[in-house]
């Protein structure tokens, strides 16, 4: 090559190109650890869920519980009585130590039956451990360990004889974190977050994480997944749209704005989903008429999408929670002035 | 020593050189043009071009990398957020595919031949022993060669910047189909225009013409005429969804069709051996005249 720059150049260029393929056919082929580069989307807490999650919710409980909207509905939450017993039980006060929820289904044969043993729940929460556990002891619990993580699981004699059946467990899987669920699933939990296979190496399940933006509830989930295993009956099962993934993101503060994406399994069903949401929205603008709140409630929706996705955004104004607070004082006056 | 014996000893000298320059195939003759051309046209003011041109999707993918950090979104589509591949799918929709790759090719295709009969020294390379139609395919390598250093980083750096990692292995195939897309349409909109480059007179205003004018209109409108584009065949093969952001992407996007890829790449290669064996037939057969 004529002379030094020019070798040069095409050297770093190369070299460019080349780094930026390895990498990529690396991370392809066998897999990238993806904390060691950047942090994932999402809260940490999905590094518990196991990888083969069907379906994955959080909720900033925190920012919910600030929210006006709570205000302005926390006249129609169980009574100060109740709360307090709760409190004295579990040294928990819902409103001011829960920081968040993430949820998880990991659907599996036999879910139908026994829809408790595919769930996931993990709480972040400022618990008093100790307290907790004598709490379920008293009431009959076994606490045990695994992998080095304190796991209190309960027994029920009657249900040996049930194949399907699983007995419910927590574990604390951090100071602030408890895993709630089936045994299996706390302890598939545990071993997710320890072997680094978990729901963040999910690139499918991933991706809707990432797109979720300014939403302090939200849910992704692969919807054919569930649908398989729902046991549902067949003539229902033929009757559901073909829906391969969906999302929803919602946030909550003085109103409630949202939106729900899902991916068919095709351009046409996409296309009809669009027709169908489209029809029932003008029905539904039609019905809300004359009335301001609704009205805006409708106007405020509208159905996007392309090729196979279909999308819905809505947002909820305060004048419209004003209208639904007026029609909940009218249904229950007296616990509205309590 | 006589005269006579002395031009003989010079003519004995000369001519296992002259026989080893007419021996020279094609093949070698190209390598040297591609030699020769290579580091003249990397720094030469074109480049500082090209480097703008490709340097703004760089820079644009920085900033929306800082924007993202800080929490915000970089992008929205109907109040939803477009996330890294997303932004990536479009630049490589609306900045490489529709304006960089087309006007790399149109100012560097339409040089090829142009820039040295404009400067008067397509004359020292005719007068070289080696095929005239050497000279175009050389410079066509060496613009590929150039034109790959430069574009195609920029297209991973741009990636790599924009698409998080934990994104990475769900999307390097279609970044390997972008970067191989972005090579065959610098290569195709290469070779066409070195052919308007060595046929006409005003090559430069032909090849914008073709590539802002023609192209651009003929996609908008229904009808077979967008088969006689570049531009139809390459769009088929973008795996992103294409961005309507405008009237005319609006109506490209309504009468845009999807042949099928082999279908593309036939039409595609076909360009590119077509015109490039166009342009060295011209460049063969043609009579330059420079101008005094």
């Amino acid at each position: 090559m004529s002379n030094k720059k020019t070798r040069y150049f095409v050297a770093i260029m190369g070299t460019i190109l080349a780094v930026g393929l390895g990498t990529g056919l690396v991370a392809s082929y066998m897999g990238l650890p993806v904390s060691v580069f950047s942090s994932a989307a999402g809260p940490d807490e999905l590094q518990y869920v196991p990888a083969d999650a069907a379906v994955v919710a959080y909720a900033n409980v925190r920012d919910v519980m600030n929210s006006q909207f709570r205000q302005r509905f926390k006249s129609l939450e169980p009574s100060q009585n109740e709360k307090n017993q709760f409190e004295e039980k579990t040294g928990l006060n819902l409103e001011t130590d829960v920081d968040s929820v993430v949820a998880a289904v990991m659907p599996k044969d036999g879910m139908a039956n026994n829809p408790a043993g595919s769930f996931l729940i993990l709480a972040r929460a400022r618990y008093q451990p100790s307290r907790l556990e004598a709490l379920a002891i008293e009431h009959g619990a076994e606490v045990t360990e695994y992998n080095g993580k304190r796991i209190i699981r309960t027994h029920e004699g009657g249900a040996a004889a049930d194949p399907n059946h699983d007995d419910m467990a927590f574990g604390f899987i951090e100071a602030d974190l408890v895993a709630f669920g089936s045994l299996s699933t706390v302890k598939a939990s545990i071993d997710a977050h320890a072997s680094n296979h978990n729901i963040v190496s999910n690139n499918e399940m991933m991706k809707l994480v990432n797109e979720i933006d300014n939403a302090n509830a939200w849910a992704v989930g692969k919807f054919d997944a569930i649908a398989s295993k729902a046991g549902l009956p067949n003539e229902i099962a033929q009757a559901m749209p073909q829906i391969s993934w969906f999302s929803a993101a919602g946030h909550i503060n003085g109103g409630v704005s949202g939106t729900f994406k899902a991916e068919a399994k095709d351009e046409a069903t996409a296309k009809n989903l669009r027709d169908v949401m489209g029809g029932f929205l003008a029905m539904a603008k039609m019905q809300a008429g004359n009335k301001p709140g609704l009205q805006q409630l409708a106007d405020s929706m509208v159905i996007s999408g392309e090729g196979n996705t279909v999308a819905l955004a809505f947002s909820i104004p305060s004048e419209l929670l004003d209208v639904l607070e007026g029609m909940a004082k009218g249904r229950h006056p007296g616990q509205i002035q309590q | 020593m006589t005269a006579t014996e002395s031009t003989d000893g010079a003519e004995k000298a000369i001519k296992p050189m002259l026989h080893s320059f007419k021996r020279m195939s094609f093949f070698e003759a190209s390598r040297r043009v591609f030699d020769l051309s290579l580091g003249e046209m990397l720094w030469s003011r074109r480049t500082i071009f090209m480097g703008l041109v490709v340097g703004g999707p760089v820079l644009l993918a920085v900033i929306v990398k800082l924007v993202e950090t800080f929490g915000m979104s970089a992008l929205r589509v109907n109040g939803q957020r477009v996330a890294g591949f997303g932004i990536f799918g479009v630049m490589i929709w609306m900045l490489f595919l529709r304006f960089i790759i087309p006007v790399l090719g149109v100012f560097y295709g339409t040089a090829l031949m142009a820039d040295e009969v404009e400067d008067k020294t397509i004359t020292y390379l005719f007068t070289r022993p080696i095929p005239r139609g050497a000279v175009l395919v050389g410079k066509f390598l060496a613009y590929l060669a150039c034109t790959f250093l430069v574009v195609l980083p920029s297209v991973m750096i741009v990636y790599f910047l924009l698409v998080p990692l934990s994104q990475l292995p769900g999307t390097f195939p279609s970044l390997l189909v972008d970067l191989g897309l972005i090579a065959l349409g610098l290569a195709v909109y290469g070779g066409v225009f070195s052919f308007v480059g060595a046929f006409f007179k005003r090559p430069l205003v032909i090849g914008l013409i073709f590539a802002f004018g023609w192209e651009q209109v003929v996609l908008a409108l229904p009808g077979y005429l967008k088969q006689f584009t570049i531009a139809y065949y390459l769009q088929a093969l973008v795996p992103h969804a294409m961005p309507s952001d405008g009237v005319a992407s609006l109506l490209q996007g309504m009468f845009r069709e999807n042949p099928p890829a082999m279908v593309c790449l036939f039409w595609l290669f076909a360009y590119l051996g077509g015109f490039l064996y166009l342009a060295t037939r011209v460049v063969e057969k043609k009579e330059y005249i420079l101008e005094q």
